[in-house]
């Protein structure tokens, strides 16, 4: 997973690079070990990559050496592999690109080496087949000819030397992606809407699957390039999107209101005394798990620091860190109290083991009721999440009551499939349920 | 026998022509254009009468146009050749002119003459604003005032020029306050550069939002004739994305309203135009005669808001319209000049209309590039489909073949009781339309559509319950700041 943006200024008087900067902040979330930023000045393309998280990886010495009215931007997940931080993805010839990606590029390493070219990792071997696919005519048909090999679960926006900017969504539709416009000033694409909210441009579209757009120093072009077989991933909605994000058309908060009132439906506590929230993926699962139970909410947790995405740390030592930081319980909203505990997923159990302990062994809750607003994970994401091997994972081996045991919570519940699809609100048939069934659309 | 003198060869003036054309008095109807409209030079041809190709701007050449065809009136469709003094050159000839003087035409070539008008008769939907006459003084404001503004050239410049920039996140305004900048030196030295005709060279206003709507109406200078309200659509590309153009399409409702504007609003829309109308002959001394149209916007400080005024029909708006009207040409023209416009009852079709603009790949920003590749446009086959087409920014060649002038190709109109379907009937036109050298056309596909419909509702809903708030707790046309030190701003006055 990553979070990918695209601006496209119709005023060469704009500079992107500030807008970049602040839409990858609002995509913070997809990926905190490394990011970038290229723009393209009317001559070449200018790029700048660090380590680390957004505003503290760049200052403004860098925003003002990015010029350029059309720009791109990636944050990633994955720390730099040994090399200093290279994404977005290069290509120099025959026609410079910079690539930013979200989703599995595996295919395009395959891809690549058929025909001859070298490429260190997937994202840049993707870059490498569109600049010799671009080079040779119709972008459209470039497009195509790509698509057709890199299976359906790659995202995609690029930038030419030529001023031309190119975004992709793959028929799966695994990963969201949508369209927005600034006024009469530019077009954005992004991997989800909040980025375009916080620079305050409009939502037009979520990308279908398979299309493309097209932008040129004189127009913006749509294409189908592949016909549209959507398999929405479903781990958007419970974890990986923000609530103010609107994907597939669905409101993030409301798909995740909805889950709370399953939660609710589907295992009630009796008699629980106040309702408290993992922060902060689980509130809004919290807050209508309150809400359709009467049970009053409170907060019980505190975070320090800054904001960090536990699950998806790298190693476990940073997934403690993060979750221990971010979770120093409140005494008073616990102690003595007959709790529910609302998280949004349980991987490995680890860290649901720990809260629970430190809330009934220190802060004295008299009872801990676990609830998650997730189906059991059972299986690998193939599509770029990471998500730890089958054996490391809990769901896949013990029973609820058995996990409620290992959490030592008084019980435990995992939210339904079948509660999921339908707070989604999307056919189940154009889900993605890979991580909680093991059957994915595409083979491994 | 009446004959008609119509000035202008763009859709709009191809629409008026039409109109003039259907008239029971069978007017032989001349023209003055710049390019060969096919359209316009076939309805001339068939009436009877001819055409004078030269400058269309120029009230002399249009004069003696109009004397060597000594024609009974002259209908003037564009501004320029209004700000230029075209109709002061014909009614000083005695013929009688539809179309503004030069002074009361400046409602459009002068949007710091307009806003300060609208100030000074109080005239609700008014914008507070700033008008410079040096760049200096401009860019001095905009880097003192960094904020939510408006900048346009202070001078009608063809529809371009104006930037919009909504500036509320602090952290993106330096970039914007340098865009605002650039863009004030832009309309120095691109967008106002010729036109000497007018002091104040750049206007910087409130930025306003919310959805925009025309409302075009004849005027004899006492009462005013209006048309059924049009919405336009100004982004290049489908979905309201891309840059601004002089407009891609346009819709009208069954009746005289919009789907998203109410009677009311319709209304007080259509009082604003006959105020500023009466504020110009109370200030000038001078009657308007002709066509004025509210480009509108209905927003959070007033409702009803004027953004510009047209002393002509939109395009693409007038071609929304002028086909529904069943009232005659003649005698409305009749009217106008012998000041008794309003007895004449102004009558139109019961039909909700569409129509879009087909452009050549490189319009608008790229004109040059757009211009000069042969087009083909099947007149017959457009009809086949229940449509039809208007020329617009295509020349005749003496060879009968026809070439982009750069602008929008032609517009393509029909009518019925769904927009949706009216829209779908469009779009298996655009075949019909097509540069034979390969060259790109494109136009907007969600024009009249559901989706965007619902949009224009959403967003005129929201407004409207704003401002109706803001009615009622007495705040119309103002804004109140606390500003320590200072106090209690009230801003209802500038």
């Amino acid at each position: 997973m990553a979070g990918i943006i695209g601006l496209y200024g119709y005023d060469t008087a704009w500079k992107m690079a500030r807008f970049i900067y602040y839409g990858l902040m609002a995509l913070q979330h997809r990926g905190q070990e490394s990011c970038g930023i290229s723009t393209y000045d009317g001559e070449r393309l200018l790029r700048e990559c660090r380590a680390g998280m957004v505003d503290q990886a760049f200052g403004e010495a860098e925003l003002e050496a990015l010029r350029g009215w059309i720009g791109i931007g990636q944050v990633d997940p994955e720390p730099p592999n040994g090399g200093p931080p290279a994404k977005p993805s290069f290509a120099k010839c025959p026609l410079g690109l910079a690539l930013a990606c979200d989703g599995s590029a595996a295919r395009a390493l395959k891809a690549a080496r058929e025909r001859g070219l070298s490429a260190g990792d997937p994202q840049g071997a993707l870059a490498a087949l569109l600049s010799r696919e671009l080079a040779n005519g119709d972008p459209f048909e470039a497009i195509e000819r790509i698509a057709g090999e890199l299976g359906g679960a790659c995202n995609f926006i690029a930038l030419t030397e030529r001023g031309e900017m190119i975004a992709y969504r793959g028929e799966l539709g695994i990963k969201p992606m949508v369209i927005g416009n600034f006024g009469f000033d530019y077009g954005a694409v992004a991997s989800e809407s909040c980025a375009l909210d916080v620079i305050g441009a409009e939502l037009k579209a979520d990308l279908s699957p398979g299309e493309a757009y097209l932008f040129t120093p004189w127009s913006i072009e749509r294409r189908k390039v592949r016909e549209a077989r959507p398999r929405y991933c479903a781990f958007e909605y419970v974890y990986l999107a923000r609530p103010d994000s609107i994907i597939n058309g669905k409101s993030v908060y409301e798909v995740r209101m909805r889950i709370g009132e399953k939660l609710a439906s589907e295992s009630d506590v009796e008699g629980a005394d106040s309702v408290l929230a993992v922060p902060e993926t689980a509130i809004p699962f919290a807050m209508a798990f309150s809400n359709a139970t009467g049970k009053p909410i409170g907060m019980g947790f505190v975070q320090t620091g800054r904001r960090v995405r536990s699950a998806i740390r790298p190693t476990q030592f940073e997934r403690l860190v993060g979750v221990q930081l971010k979770l120093n319980p409140i005494r008073a909203a616990m102690a003595g109290k007959r709790v529910v505990l609302i998280d949004d997923s349980v991987v490995r159990g680890t860290t649901t083991k720990n809260t629970v302990k430190v809330m009934r062994n220190r802060m004295g809750a008299k009872e801990v009721h676990v609830r998650i607003g997730s189906p059991r994970i059972i299986s690998q994401c193939p599509f770029g999440i990471e998500v730890p091997d089958r054996d490391e994972l809990i769901a896949a081996h013990l029973s609820e009551e058995e996990v409620g045991k290992v959490v030592e919570a008084d019980t435990f519940h995992w939210l339904s499939l079948e509660g999921l699809i339908e707070a989604i609100g999307l056919p189940r048939g154009s889900l993605c349920l890979g991580c909680f069934t093991g059957e994915y659309p595409e083979a491994l | 026998m009446v004959k008609v003198l119509l000035v202008g060869e763009g859709a709009r003036e191809h629409a008026i022509a039409s109109a003039i054309c259907r008239s029971t008095q069978s007017p032989r109807l001349y023209a003055v254009m710049r390019l060969r409209n096919p359209g316009i030079l076939d309805l001339c041809l068939k009436s009877g009468g001819d055409v004078a190709i030269g400058d269309s701007m120029d009230p002399g050449f249009i004069s003696r146009a109009a004397e060597r065809f000594s024609v009974d009136f002259v209908f003037i469709g564009p501004e320029e050749p209004l700000f230029r003094g075209a109709a002061n050159a014909i009614e000083d000839m005695g013929i009688p002119c539809i179309g503004a003087r030069r002074e009361a035409a400046e409602i459009e070539m002068s949007k710091a003459f307009m806003r300060r008008l609208m100030w000074r008769h109080k005239i609700p939907g008014r914008l507070r604003f700033q008008a410079f006459k040096d760049l200096g003084d401009a860019i001095a404001y905009i880097e003192e005032y960094a904020e939510s503004v408006a900048i346009k050239p202070a001078r009608q410049a063809g529809g371009k020029g104006v930037k919009v920039i909504a500036d509320f996140q602090a952290y993106l305004s330096k970039e914007k306050g340098h865009v605002k900048a650039e863009h004030a030196k832009a309309i120095e030295s691109k967008y106002m550069r010729g036109y000497t005709d007018i002091e104040d060279r750049i206007l910087i206003e409130e930025r306003v939002e919310g959805p925009e709507y025309t409302v075009q109406m004849f005027t004899d200078g006492d009462s005013v004739a209006p048309f059924p309200l049009v919405q336009d659509n100004k982004n290049a590309y489908d979905m309201d994305i891309g840059p601004e153009t002089g407009g891609m399409g346009s819709i009208s409702g069954k009746g005289m309203l919009l789907p998203f504007i109410t009677q009311e609003e319709y209304e007080a829309s259509v009082d604003i135009v006959r105020r500023c109308v009466k504020a110009l002959e109370a200030d000038l001394g001078v009657k308007y005669k002709g066509v004025i149209s509210g480009q509108m916007m209905l927003t959070p400080i007033w409702g009803p808001t004027i953004i510009e005024f047209y002393s002509r029909f939109g395009d693409p708006e007038g071609v929304n319209v002028l086909p529904l009207l069943r009232t005659d040409m003649v005698e409305i023209m009749e009217a106008i000049a012998s000041g008794k416009l309003h007895k004449v009852k102004m009558e139109f079709e019961e039909a909700a209309t569409v129509v879009k603009c087909f452009a050549p790949r490189g319009y608008p920003e790229r004109r040059d590039l757009a211009a000069g590749h042969p087009v083909g446009i099947d007149a017959d086959a457009i009809r086949a489909m229940g449509c039809e087409v208007f020329y617009g920014s295509v020349d005749l060649a003496p060879d009968g073949g026809m070439v982009t002038g750069g602008s929008r190709i032609c517009e393509v109109f029909a009518k019925g009781d769904d927009l949706p379907e009216i829209s779908d009937r469009i779009e298996r036109c655009s075949p019909f339309i097509r540069c034979l050298d390969g060259w790109g056309v494109f136009h907007r596909s969600d024009i009249g559509s559901a989706a965007l419909l619902n949009r224009r509702i959403e967003q005129s809903n929201l407004i409207r319950e704003v401002y109706r708030y803001r009615m009622g707790k007495g705040l119309i046309g103002m804004e109140i700041d606390w500003i320590p030190g200072k106090g209690k701003i009230v801003h209802s006055d500038w």
